[in-house]
């Protein structure tokens, strides 16, 4: 699983490894009485072989099934939808009058769906940026030894078991013009001295989604920078502070370049995670005031089901899908690794 | 400052912002908690309370009036989603580590780009394409689409299992004149337990946690998970935060569940998942 030059425990299996490691114990003093076996077994009509390829793929028909229906299909049909000229009528007939890009167009020329678009840019890189910056830090600090750090560990990844649209309602509560948690700490400190309307004024409903999507997002790129580190050897460390280098000249040259890879897919799989956000946005402010929190997905909702708009709302979705499928190549080759074929258990 | 006491000192300055980062962390947790107990009237004071205030079980009384119907859709989509998942994703998993095909490099693929598709995507073609087929409003239509979060992940995190699992335990069932499927069923699945609770509990709480497919595959009116629920309650002119607060606590509990029982299970599993190595 492990891919070369990708930091193997990234992965963070060591557990569920050495949960089977007890396992194979009894197998290998059976391995002579193969050939007779197979000899009974290929008098039986159909070669071993031969059934055990038909039952490989007897095992995967549910996976490629669902992967057809769930993922294939309507990603195939949400790029026909995006043709065609929908209303609410057609929406029981499957297929509408083909509309040409006139779907598109009306994205382009859409306001609404233009500050969509740059909203989720400004999104993705504030979280991204937030998230990095906190999540390493935090990494960083417990992978040192300190009275309190498997606690911290253990607890920093509540936020991300949480259900999104709790999530919402809890900043929603605390970011509230009256009675919220927020306002009375910055009264209390003295920082300002009327309460905030952080929901519904234009530029801080942005920032508020945004410091709410932070929060959730911190416990994942600290628990994936924290295993990266963890593969950083310890003589490598322990060198380069012999050769007398500080903290940070530690950092940059020497732990950085080793967990470069992690950062990548963590970045990467942050960016992927941050363009879909949707919960968080309709829980805590549905897209305004004045649509100024608006992002692709809450817009592309938005033209499909309150306007019943189903083709913009899926040519909305293609720009999405194009956007967040950028980092596919880059995926999957980061994860070169996972694409062996098998482990080779059928000879 | 001699070095110990230098060290020690940081040791303590490690602590310290430690603690900050798990009271910014926790503190919303701990504010639902709080605010659930709290009557109406401390809520809309305009003054916000750090410490409990007036404690009380109205909220809870009207949340449990109101929403154990929706707990209860809440559970059924969980664990069908779970079930779901692992119907699909261990035999899947099992030959695509264990099995020589020729498609096992494009379904991997296509797995990992899976989990870069956005939820919304899915939804919008989902919806139409349920409505046509009845499935819009049902609870295999709503699993069905749940799946989606789960199964990708699940599949890839199993693989990874499957290929730390001897092919000498498979080798020896088959000696001993098992079937394919006995192999799998009888070996396989016994030996690859922990990491099915991991997939399973990871399944239940994303179908359990899910707002976007019940928003757009569900009309709201007669299956109602807890997260619709809250929306609802959110959506409402005037919110009535005393019971969306003891709703978001309802809807926190199987998330403590796993945190204290499985999570061991957990926090690998989603580290796996993420990045499948």
């Amino acid at each position: 699983m492990s891919t070369p030059g990708m930091g193997g425990d990234l992965i963070g299996l060591s557990e569920m490894r050495a949960g089977t490691s007890a396992a194979p114990k009894t197998a290998p003093a059976k391995q002579q009485g193969g050939t007779a076996a197979a000899v009974a077994r290929a008098a039986a009509g159909i070669p071993a072989r031969r059934r055990r390829h038909i039952a490989g793929w007897l095992f995967l028909t549910p996976a490629i099934l669902y992967i057809l229906f769930a993922f294939a299909l309507p990603i195939v049909y949400n790029v026909m939808l995006s043709f065609e000229q929908t209303s609410p009528a057609t929406i029981a007939d499957l297929t509408a009058p083909f509309a040409g890009l006139a779907n598109y167009r009306f994205i382009l020329d859409d306001p609404t769906s233009r500050t969509a678009i740059i909203h989720t840019f400004e999104f993705t890189f504030g979280s991204l940026v937030g998230q990095f910056i906190i999540g390493f830090s935090l990494a960083l600090l417990f992978t040192l030894r300190f009275p309190g750090r498997t606690l911290g560990r253990s607890l920093i990844i509540v936020p991300w078991l949480l259900p999104l649209i709790v999530t919402g309602l809890i900043f929603k509560f605390l970011f509230q013009l009256e009675g919220g948690a927020v306002n009375q700490l910055l009264m209390d400190v003295g920082l300002v001295h009327q309460p905030l309307d952080w929901l519904d004024t234009p530029h801080l409903a942005l920032l508020t989604v945004l410091i709410a999507n932070i929060w959730l997002g911190v416990p994942f790129f600290t628990l994936l920078l924290y295993s990266g580190l963890q593969d950083v050897p310890v003589e490598v460390k322990e060198a380069a502070l012999m050769d007398g280098a500080g903290p940070w000249q530690r950092l940059r040259l020497v732990i950085v370049p080793i967990i470069l890879p992690v950062i990548e897919v963590t970045l990467l799989l942050g960016f992927v995670f941050t363009v879909k956000v949707f919960d968080l946005v309709i829980a805590l402010t549905g897209g305004g005031p004045a649509n100024t929190t608006q992002l692709i997905t809450t817009w592309s909702y938005n033209l499909s089901f309150q306007e019943f708009s189903f083709g913009e709302g899926a040519a909305l979705n293609n720009v999405l899908l194009v956007l967040a499928m950028i980092c596919a190549p880059l995926y999957l080759l980061l994860s070169r690794g996972s694409l062996r074929r098998s482990s080779g258990a059928e000879k | 400052m001699t070095r110990l006491q230098r060290s020690r000192a940081l040791r303590w300055l490690c602590t310290l912002g430690t603690l900050a980062a798990l009271v910014i962390v926790l503190f919303p947790v701990y504010a639902v908690i709080v605010g659930s107990f709290e009557s109406t009237e401390t809520l809309f004071s305009g003054t916000y309370y750090w410490l409990p205030h007036a404690a009380t079980l109205d909220n809870y009384r009207t949340v449990i009036q109101a929403q154990s119907g929706n707990v209860l859709t809440s559970l059924i989509v969980g664990l069908g989603t779970a079930v779901l998942a692992l119907v699909v994703a261990v035999p899947g998993a099992y030959a695509l580590a264990k099995y020589r095909l020729r498609v096992t490099v494009v379904v991997v693929s296509a797995l990992l780009v899976a989990q870069i598709v956005p939820s919304i995507v899915l939804a919008t073609s989902l919806f139409v394409i349920f409505h046509w087929i009845h499935l819009v409003n049902t609870y295999p239509g709503l699993i069905l689409a749940d799946g989606t979060y789960a199964i990708p992940f699940s599949i890839l995190v199993l693989r990874a299992f499957f290929f730390s699992m001897p092919n000498e335990v498979m080798q020896a069932a088959r000696v001993d004149g098992a079937s394919e499927w006995q192999t799998f069923l009888r070996i396989v699945i016994p030996l690859a337990r922990s990491a099915l609770i991991t997939v399973a509990v990871f399944a239940f709480l994303n179908g359990w946690g899910d707002f976007i497919f019940a928003l757009t595959i569900l009309n709201g009116a007669t299956i109602v998970p807890i997260t619709l629920g809250i929306y609802t309650y959110l959506g409402n002119y005037s919110t009535d935060w005393g019971a969306v607060m003891a709703a978001g606590a309802f809807a926190m509990v199987p998330a403590a569940v796993m945190l204290v029982v499985a999570q061991r299970y957990i926090a690998s599993g989603l580290t796996a998942g993420s990045v499948v190595g």
